[in-house]
């Protein structure tokens, strides 16, 4: 996990990301992005290689369409 | 017993039969939701009128002849997230006031086509982002939730509403809110069925299915779903489905997990479904222990790829109307912004490495067999579960865990009630298949279903 965010860095992360929040909303969105980072994070343990990004489903390629 | 009653196969039947009319199986499920709705609050909206207009058509149809198939003059509600002409589409939403939809979704033409009869528009979790649909209340206990996205669907089906309804699933919303009801939802396969004007959740997770009250009913309406839709870019072309002939398990092999699916699972939810593994072993299905793998991921993925999409999607309608989303769905949306995408990035790879080993899996084994959820309808405003080892989960996430492996691969999966836990509330198994195997994770089904399962009937805390 890496460190948490402050509500600064989470208004100006939404700044730059071209979604401005008001101020009462910093500290409870900079502690949902964080819980989120939290879980997300665990797929920095993965050997990912050369795996390229894919969306099908699992085995979609063998199936028979037609069934 | 009363038409709203009857499964669709056995309103079908009734109907081809004139024994039945369209009409008088509308009036009768439009009488059940004057007697039951208000307490339950399954639709979001009721369109009486334009359904009862539909069944007098259907009959006017099947009178001269030209019966269209099994769904001809049956009544059905679509989730408020799925658009039809000249209807507002709220997705549970203050953000969605004003809206018309200008054309019918690929799904709500479909039926139209099928001769089916729209009753109404079922709730749904705001923007289907949530597992609760606090709308609506549980049709076998009003205390508990319905469950979600799709509550609105499942519990108008489990109270005999609507014979059948569509959801729509992106972390188990049509299978979560079915197994809380007592009834059967199916995700299909990921681009069989068309998610052309239903609002998304998360692209590369969404899918469109049928909740019924029977296995045999889901067999019935997923082949007027099932097409490809060129205007729905994961439509798969060529996609179609046809019934296979079903019964006989024997040579099935159906795979048990040793690790996820039956973690921080309730004892009573464990103790049903490994009592149905048996039962399918006894109508000669082989099972064969089998390791989920990347189980570890399942999590990480699904909110990698889900939160930013979310996100993506709702950002103008939140950079102008923000007040106008519930709390809890706001705050994922916003913080949803400050996920690097290079965090996304990796859980669309990791979906690559699960999407491969799952496939390798079903090589093993032609179905999975699990819990649908971990436990049962939890009370309205509870917000997390204890487990015996002392960890503490969110409802939401609980809700989650057994079926967001079917969203991030794909693949198929059905859940259908296979008994009760203390307090008399329904558990659901869950039938996994290899993708495009809809015709194996039904036949699977619905033979357990003929074999051991109750008729289909409404739930009875509604009845």
């Amino acid at each position: 996990m890496t460190d948490r965010l402050t509500a600064q860095e989470a208004a100006r992360w939404a700044d730059r990301a071209g979604l401005p929040l008001e101020e009462e909303r910093h500290a409870v969105v900079a502690a949902t992005a964080d819980h989120i980072a939290a879980v997300v994070s665990t797929l920095r343990e993965l050997e990912l290689g050369e795996t390229a990004p894919g969306a099908w489903p699992a085995g979609w390629e063998a199936a028979d369409v037609t069934l | 017993m009363s038409p709203f009653e009857l499964t669709i196969a056995e309103a079908s039947a009734a109907i081809g039969r004139r024994e039945l009319s369209p009409v008088e199986l509308t009036a009768s499920v439009l009488a059940r939701i004057e007697a039951v709705e208000g307490p339950l609050q399954a639709y979001a909206a009721v369109l009486a009128e334009s359904a009862r207009a539909s069944a007098a058509e259907a009959e006017r149809e099947i009178a001269a002849g030209r019966h269209r198939g099994p769904l001809h003059g049956i009544p059905f509600g679509l989730k408020d997230l799925i658009d039809v002409a000249g209807l507002p589409t709220g997705a549970g939403s203050r953000a969605r006031d004003g809206h018309l939809a200008t054309a019918d979704s690929g799904v709500a033409a479909r039926l139209a086509r099928a001769g089916a009869i729209l009753v109404g528009k079922t709730h749904t979790h705001e923007f289907a982002y949530g597992l609760t649909t606090p709308q609506t209340r549980n049709a076998w206990d009003a205390g508990r939730i319905a469950g979600g996205s799709s509550g609105g669907s499942a519990v108008a089906v489990a109270a005999g509403t609507a014979l059948f309804a569509l959801g729509t699933d992106t972390g188990g919303s049509i299978r979560v809110p079915a197994a809380l009801n007592g009834v059967v939802g199916l995700k299909p396969t990921y681009g069989l069925v068309s998610r052309h004007g239903v609002v998304p959740l998360s692209w590369s997770l969404d899918h469109v299915g049928p909740i019924t009250r029977t296995v045999a009913d889901a067999a019935l309406v997923l082949p007027a779903l099932a097409g490809h839709d060129p205007r729905d870019p994961a439509s798969r072309p060529a996609a179609a489905f046809r019934p296979a002939p079903g019964g006989d398990l024997r040579g099935l092999r159906v795979g048990v997990p040793v690790n996820h699916y039956f973690e921080h699972v309730a004892p009573a939810v464990e103790g049903a479904v490994r009592a149905a593994v048996g039962r399918l072993a006894d109508l000669g299905a082989e099972p064969v222990e089998v390791e989920i793998p990347y189980a570890r991921y399942v999590q990480a993925t699904q909110w990698g790829l889900m939160v930013p999409e979310a996100t993506a999607y709702h950002e103008p309608t939140l950079r102008a109307t923000p007040d106008r989303y519930a709390p809890d769905v706001r705050v994922l949306l916003e913080a949803g912004a400050l996920i690097p995408a290079a965090d996304h990035v990796r859980a669309r790879r990791a979906r690559t490495l699960m999407r491969q080993a799952w496939a390798s899996l079903f090589e093993r084994v032609d179905l999975i067999a699990a819990p649908a959820v971990p436990m049962t309808a939890v009370p309205a405003g509870q917000e997390s579960v204890a487990w015996a080892d002392g960890t503490v989960e969110a409802v939401s996430d609980a809700y989650v865990r057994l079926s967001a492996p079917a969203n991030i691969t794909g693949v198929p999966a059905l859940t259908l009630p296979v008994g009760h836990d203390e307090s008399g509330l329904p558990i659901g198994m869950q039938l996994i298949g290899r993708a495009l195997a809809e015709a194996t994770v039904l036949r699977a089904g619905s033979a357990y279903e003929s074999a051991y399962g109750r008729a289909g009937l409404p739930a009875p805390a509604a009845a």
